[in-house]
């Protein structure tokens, strides 16, 4: 193996362990996002009643 | 918005060092083309040094304020500290298989002690998986953040301190830096990927340290969720039990069991 193989293998690994790093921390990062929204808006479907609680929709007439 | 700009700012000043470290820059004299590894190489190892310092620091100070935005520092720089120690071996062995005739050697002071930072940013990030307590898992992990903190001047001064296979330090002391040895094109190319790297360092640590707060929050609204319920469950126990009519053959807790 010549010393530009070496050279070539050294910054394909750096560089692309870095970029794919960086890909998949963004990913993570999304995915947390995407949890928290999740948890701090429990009030589903567009009248924002929790259907889940078996709760009617606030504009429901009784 | 800004963050995504240095992110652009720090891969479009990555490509551009590495083009000039690639195609620009004439190889070695000595070393020939193997000696161009050396530009991300240093740049990685800076970065792990200041990785390690960061985690140091923000350890101190979750240890002193107790405030989990310093915990979530921590951890965000040594993630970060870990994957630029592995880029910085995996530099080293590429660089020295052509130029020393071995990709590792364990009597050397400088790979060993690299291979041992590497190590404790590995276990740092291993023992917060132990604890789901914020706090516990703070402070057991900025002990470990300040112990591999300590482990890196020992990497840097090995060389100095020891007989290594190794070479002096890149940037011993400030003389060596003011009046470098190295043509100037090395030196303005070793700066520019430096400066790259650093960018793109301090894109992904803001990165990560967003997702360890978005964690936190969601640890903290997770732990909320489950006392209010426990809270609702105990109210309707004890409503129950304090007169409120228990539907016949079934319990006071309402499992549902039914009553002798």
């Amino acid at each position: 193996m010549t010393d530009v193989w070496f050279v070539v293998a050294g910054y394909t690994v750096i560089l692309g362990g870095l970029a794919v790093y960086a890909g998949l921390l963004l990913l993570r990062l999304r995915e947390a996002r995407r949890t928290l929204n999740a948890m701090q808006q429990p009030g589903e479907g567009p009248t924002g009643h929790d259907a889940r609680n078996g709760e009617p929709p606030a504009d429901t007439i009784a | 918005m800004k963050t995504r700009i240095l992110g652009t700012v720090a891969l479009v000043a990555i490509g551009a060092a590495t083009v000039v470290a690639l195609f620009v820059v004439p190889p070695d004299a000595n070393q020939g083309d193997a000696q161009r590894i050396m530009y991300p190489h240093v740049a990685s190892a800076w970065l792990a040094y200041l990785s390690g310092g960061v985690t140091a620091l923000a350890s101190i100070g979750w240890l002193w304020k107790r405030d989990l935005r310093l915990d979530a520092l921590a951890v965000s720089s040594a993630e970060i500290g870990a994957v630029f120690t592995a880029f910085t071996i995996w530099g080293g062995m590429m660089w020295g298989k052509p130029v020393w005739g071995t990709y590792w050697q364990w009597e050397d002071p400088r790979m060993t002690t690299t291979a041992l930072l590497l190590a404790l940013f590995v276990g740092y990030l291993l023992l917060r998986r132990l604890s789901d307590d914020p706090a516990r898992r703070a402070t057991r992990s900025a002990v470990v953040g300040l112990v591999a903190a300590a482990d890196i001047p020992i990497v840097h001064f090995s060389v100095t301190w020891w007989r290594s296979l190794h070479q002096g330090a890149t940037f011993g002391s400030p003389d060596k830096l003011l009046n470098p040895t190295a043509p100037l094109v090395f030196v303005a190319t070793l700066l520019s990927m430096l400066t790259a790297f650093t960018l793109a360092w301090v894109y992904l640590v803001i990165r990560r340290y967003q997702l360890a707060t978005a964690n936190l929050e969601t640890e903290h609204q997770a732990r909320t969720s489950r006392l209010a319920a426990a809270r609702l469950r105990r109210a309707t126990v004890t409503s129950r039990t304090d007169g409120a009519p228990t539907p016949a053959g079934v319990d006071a807790a309402g499992t549902g069991e039914a009553l002798s």
